[in-house]
């Protein structure tokens, strides 16, 4: 009696053990589940999506309901020459935007890399750009460079830069302040990150490379640059892949205009769904802009200095 | 000999504020022509000498604007608290226990840190239209997740590794389970990690502007990014007025971050931020 009653006590105690030991194998995927429930259903699903919907012929105002259309939104998309249009509008913006962002953000760091309270202040300061969202700097810039009251309408006025009215009336001086801006708003990005890089590179290395009689410019480039190489890249492409994928500074202050001076594929996208209901060709260009930007991505990569 | 580094590091200072005057200008002149009165704005110079706080007191007399601001407060707190509710387990997970797929999981979140809302709009948007949640605030809360879960769970990861083993060793063998060990160990640990993080997705919440844009085109859910643009009124136009909507935008998210800065800048650098 006393020897059963102790084996069923045991049993049930390894029975406990396994199920806490299933417990515990299971613990990590219910803690992880909503998070990754997140993910799927925010990107990994759409994405799929994306590229179902672009196969169907779905066109609000002929075809109500969508049906099978295999490639015809691809085929149509390689024929649209205000899409190339767009897309070549968006390497431009892409690079430039990425270039004012390197041109300023380098340089600003490298002033910043010192032991001062003013560049400790300055570097924290130097972020508001990047942290105020772009609806209130669209509208900003919209008062900024208004033909009428905007102060710094007036300076470029001022300098010959602009003639009487808005330099946003003017397709190609709208499109090259729309990007200066936009590099602007990233640039303090890539200010905290190279100067994150400018704070790993030993002091002493600077020091060898002054006794062995190197000048400022000498040590700039065989010491600052290879060690800052890797984060201007990493730093580029992911400020790229944000300018690439642009949608509310050319659409606030300029809804993609004038003409079509400052539409980019982003605007040319939310048109094609909203304006002209044809939400399977949007998500044939919204697939192409991922191929595009994936083999961009990958050919810049490849230009990382390996140690 | 003393003299001339101590003279060029003043020079480098006076430097670096010029510089960041010149970059911050631009903001600083929308802040201040939201105080100045609209005359002055139009012909009273650079430099204000008037200030009037009648643009934010028409802002709140203005139709839809109380409304947007209560709709961005909802989706911002709802955002921040459901964002630090599904982060801290998953960065705990990642960061504490074995399993597999673990690092396919940190793969796929990090993934979705990287791609922007205007990658996926077109598939949400008939996603949301066909599910019947187009013009709700349910179906902006939860677009708005992928602002900032994935870049929380990448930064509470960060912090979590950070906190030693020992520490919760001991609440193990003291017999709490796991979870017993997260919740009164290691929470309490990463506090200030953790208001952070909610902080950095209710900001990204607030001042979103295309999501918003794409699901909302009613007045009665619309949020404030959206308002801004009502701000125009044919009739009586003032840009002092969209001036003051659009400080009132920026204002809690500059805030916000100032006194965040040190966690949040480590978090930028972690994974590129959605801007």
């Amino acid at each position: 009696m006393a020897i059963a009653i102790g084996s069923s006590d045991t049993a049930q105690r390894s029975n406990e053990r396994s199920t806490r030991a299933n417990l515990d194998r299971m613990l990590p995927y219910g803690l992880i589940a909503p998070a990754v429930f997140v993910a799927f259903a925010i990107a990994v699903v759409p994405m799929g999506y994306a590229i179902w919907l672009s196969l169907q012929d779905w066109y609000l105002l002929r075809r109500p309901t969508p049906i099978w259309g295999g490639l015809i939104n691809y085929i149509q998309l390689f024929h649209d020459a205000s899409l190339w249009a767009a897309f070549g509008r968006t390497w431009i913006w892409t690079i430039g935007t990425v270039f004012v962002e390197l041109f300023l953000g380098v340089p600003i760091a490298l002033l910043f890399n010192r032991e001062s309270a003013v560049s400790r202040t300055a570097s924290a300061l130097i972020l508001l750009p990047w942290v105020t969202p772009f609806v209130v700097l669209g509208f900003g810039w919209r008062f900024l460079l208004d033909g009428d009251v905007g102060p710094i309408q007036g300076i470029l006025k001022m300098l010959g830069i602009s003639g009487t009215g808005s330099v946003l009336n003017d397709p190609v001086r709208a499109l090259i302040a729309i990007i200066m801006i936009s590099g602007w708003k990233g640039m303090p990005f890539m200010v905290i990150a190279v100067l994150a890089a400018l704070k790993s590179i030993p002091k002493d290395i600077y020091e060898a490379a002054e006794v062995d009689g190197a000048g400022a410019f000498r040590r700039f480039y065989h010491v600052t640059l290879p060690a800052i190489w890797n984060t201007m890249l990493t730093v580029g492409i992911v400020l790229g892949i944000l300018a690439f994928y642009s949608f509310d500074l050319p659409w606030i202050m300029t809804r993609g205009g004038p003409q079509a001076a400052t539409t980019i594929v982003g605007i040319t996208m939310y048109k094609a769904v909203f304006q002209e209901l044809r939400p399977a060709y949007a998500a044939a260009i919204s697939v192409v802009m991922l191929v595009l930007l994936f083999v961009a991505s990958i050919l810049v990569l490849r230009l990382r200095r390996k140690d | 000999m003393k003299r001339l580094p101590m003279l060029r590091d003043v020079g480098l200072d006076v430097l670096t504020l010029c510089i960041l005057f010149i970059v911050l200008l631009p903001i600083l002149w929308v802040v201040v022509a939201s105080v100045r009165p609209d005359s002055d704005i139009a012909s009273g110079g650079w430099i204000p000498q008037r200030f009037t706080i009648q643009h934010y007191q028409e802002i709140m007399a203005f139709p839809g604007f109380l409304v947007a601001l209560k709709n961005s407060l909802i989706v911002g707190i709802t955002v921040a608290v459901i964002t630090t509710t599904m982060a801290v387990p998953a960065a705990y997970a990642l960061s504490r226990l074995s399993f597999r797929g673990r690092n396919f999981v940190a793969l796929v979140i990090l993934g979705t840190q990287m791609l922007p809302s205007v990658a996926v709009l077109v598939p949400l948007v008939v996603i949301i239209r066909q599910i019947g949640l187009s013009n709700t605030l349910t179906a902006l809360i939860f677009t708005h997740l992928s602002l900032g879960m994935p870049i929380a769970v990448w930064m509470l990861r960060g912090y979590i590794d950070g906190v030693p083993r020992e520490l919760e060793e001991a609440a193990l063998i003291d017999g709490c389970g796991r979870i017993g060990a997260m919740v009164r160990v290691v929470l309490p640990l990463i506090r200030p990690a953790i208001v952070a993080v909610g902080t950095f997705a209710f900001v990204l919440s607030w001042g979103e502007f295309i999501l918003a844009l794409a699901l909302i085109s009613k007045a009665d859910t619309k949020t404030l990014p959206l308002a801004l643009q009502g701000l125009f009124d044919p009739y009586s136009f003032s840009w002092g007025r969209v001036m003051a909507g659009g400080t009132i935008i920026a204002l809690p998210t500059i805030i916000l971050f100032l006194v965040f800065r040190k966690q949040l800048v480590g978090g930028l650098l972690a994974g590129g931020v959605k801007g």
